[in-house]
């Protein structure tokens, strides 16, 4: 039990550890940014400090939160959805060869159609509300999650299968202990990019069909010229993707991968 | 009573005949080698007898309570540790979780695996250990029947019979049945009682040897004999080692 425990410990810390890159990643963007800013003046790209400085400014009122919020719930019911469908479908095309020769030619499609073009299509549907949001979201990010299960199953290794076979196992335990387990390392890293554009999505859908969040803030400070507001709100917007990756995604894909850790060289086992 | 009775079986891939009318009984406790060129059905035939090929003709009767397979590679779940694939079988089987954690520490134990060694992931594993998990795999149902696939293929020769005598260990120990394939007729006469050759150009069972001597009593020099003789005096091994896949493919 404690060396399972030890485990997550040494994980979080590699993680932590891995984290200063980022921050000298971060230290980087932000000299560039500073000489960007020398350079064509405080009205076109204010300096990061001017934009810190506003983002603690949104963030000290309860409004931003609000709206952050409101945002954040629909991007992440449209995630679910599009992680629950994604998954399912794929796992259910995936299975059938003929299913997934019907299914290439409509992901073509459905993936070669703008998000832009469903927001006026869903704006057109469903008026100018969380339905609006939910549809062009999960329409943006489900060919993706969708494609990637079912690629994932159709290419599963039948050997494994036909040992679980010998051993006794049925269709519905075959499909429970190797099938989906099988996917679910492929299955992770799509929701991660998903994720992404689940949120972006959902904040253009926003703005462009006038719904309460992010996305009309957004368009308030771009009507009102504030450059330093607007991006102090992708700020806020890339800050909670952040967290919702990294505080839920990645630990679940983590915990799952963890036979693919222990073939790197430098993971000493005990 | 028979362990397994095989009886007319036929077998082919898209309309190119592997196996034409198999007729094989294996006796309860009997290990039967079963050797023949790469590529002249064995595998086939050892999926057909263990339900994971429906035959096209013929009749299958299994007469064991379980059986345990030991296949030409490992196939070790890569997600689980050893002792996760060990206890695979269990898991499907329903058993609780108490008495599946005693007989996987059995299995192991059974075919020398280390406690450590239970907790790592097959990629943490070398080539032996993996095929020791997945022998261990087949015998912690504790069978009565166990079909081994050219188990020992890939080793090198050392391993390869440290294999064969765990092998002759378990079997003398838990008394199953067994067929064994391989096209090493050295491994079929150090494991087995008796050895049925296979053919390609009669699609199936050419000719069938007792293997004289005493199970426990084989040292290499009465193996070494044993193939000599078969090689050099008896006509039905004399195909045993062509392996010109071209001409049949
Ligand atoms: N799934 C399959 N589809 C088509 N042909 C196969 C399949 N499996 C085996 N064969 C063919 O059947 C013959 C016997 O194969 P196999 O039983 O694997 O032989 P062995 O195990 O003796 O080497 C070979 O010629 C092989 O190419
Ligand atoms: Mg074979």
């Amino acid at each position: 039990m404690t060396h399972l425990l030890l485990d997550r410990l040494a994980r979080l810390g590699r993680f932590l550890w891995s984290g200063w890159v980022g921050v000298a990643g971060l230290a980087l963007f932000a000299a560039l940014w500073q000489q960007g800013h020398e350079a064509y003046g405080d009205f076109i790209l204010p300096s990061p400090l001017a934009t810190i400085r506003a983002t603690g400014e949104l963030l000290s009122s309860a409004e931003t939160w609000r709206l952050a919020e409101r945002t954040t719930l629909r991007a992440i019911q449209g995630f679910l959805l599009t992680a629950a469908l994604g998954g399912a479908l794929g796992l259910v095309v995936g299975y059938s060869a003929a299913a997934m020769r019907l299914a290439r030619p409509l992901l073509t499609i459905v993936m070669g159609v703008p998000p832009i073009a469903w927001i006026v299509l869903a704006m057109i549907w469903f008026g100018s509300g969380t339905g609006t949001v939910l549809t062009t979201t999960v329409v943006a990010s489900l060919p993706l999650v969708f494609a990637n299960v079912a690629e994932s199953v159709a290419a599963r290794d039948r050997s494994l299968e036909d040992m679980a076979k010998v051993f006794g196992a049925g269709p519905l335990q075959r499909l429970r202990t190797i099938v989906i387990r099988h996917v679910t390392g492929q299955y992770f890293s799509a929701l991660a990019v998903a994720l992404g554009s689940t949120f972006k999505v959902a904040v253009m859908a926003e703005l462009l069909a006038n719904i309460d969040g992010i996305g009309v803030a957004l368009a308030m400070s771009r009507s009102n010229l504030d450059v330093a507001q607007s991006i102090a709100w992708v700020v806020i917007i890339v800050t909670v993707i952040f967290i919702i990756e990294y505080g839920a995604v990645q630990p679940i894909r983590a915990e799952l991968e963890r036979w693919r850790e222990a073939a790197r060289p430098w993971g000493v086992k005990r | 009573m028979t362990a397994l009775v095989l009886d007319g079986i036929s077998h082919a891939y898209f309309g190119r005949t592997v196996l034409d009318r198999i007729t094989l009984r294996i006796l309860p406790g009997e290990l039967v080698a079963l050797v023949g060129p790469s590529g002249c059905g064995k595998s086939t035939l050892v999926h057909i007898a263990g339900g994971l090929i429906e035959p096209q003709r013929g009749r299958l009767t299994q007469g064991y309570r379980r059986h345990g397979m030991i296949f030409q590679e490992p196939r070790l779940l890569p997600w689980a540790t050893a002792r996760g694939n060990i206890s695979y079988p269990l898991r499907v089987a329903g058993v609780d979780r108490t008495t599946r954690h005693d007989l996987t520490r059995r299995a192991a134990d059974l075919v020398s695996l280390d406690r450590k060694d239970l907790d790592k992931y097959p990629v943490e594993l070398s080539g032996g250990m993996r095929q020791r998990v997945a022998i261990a795999r087949a015998l912690v149902v504790e069978p009565d029947f166990v079909f081994f696939d050219e188990p020992f293929t890939s080793l090198d020769v050392a391993l390869k019979r440290q294999m064969q005598d765990l092998v002759i260990e378990a079997a003398t120990q838990s008394r199953f049945a067994g067929l064994f394939v391989t096209h090493d007729l050295a491994e079929a006469v150090r494991i087995s009682d008796r050895i049925v050759v296979m053919d390609e150009r009669v699609r199936g069972i050419s000719g069938e040897r007792i293997v004289s001597l005493e199970r426990g009593a084989r040292d290499d020099a009465a193996v070494f004999a044993a193939v000599q003789t078969y090689l050099k005096e008896d006509p039905l091994f004399s195909h045993i080692h062509d392996t010109d896949e071209r001409r049949i493919a």
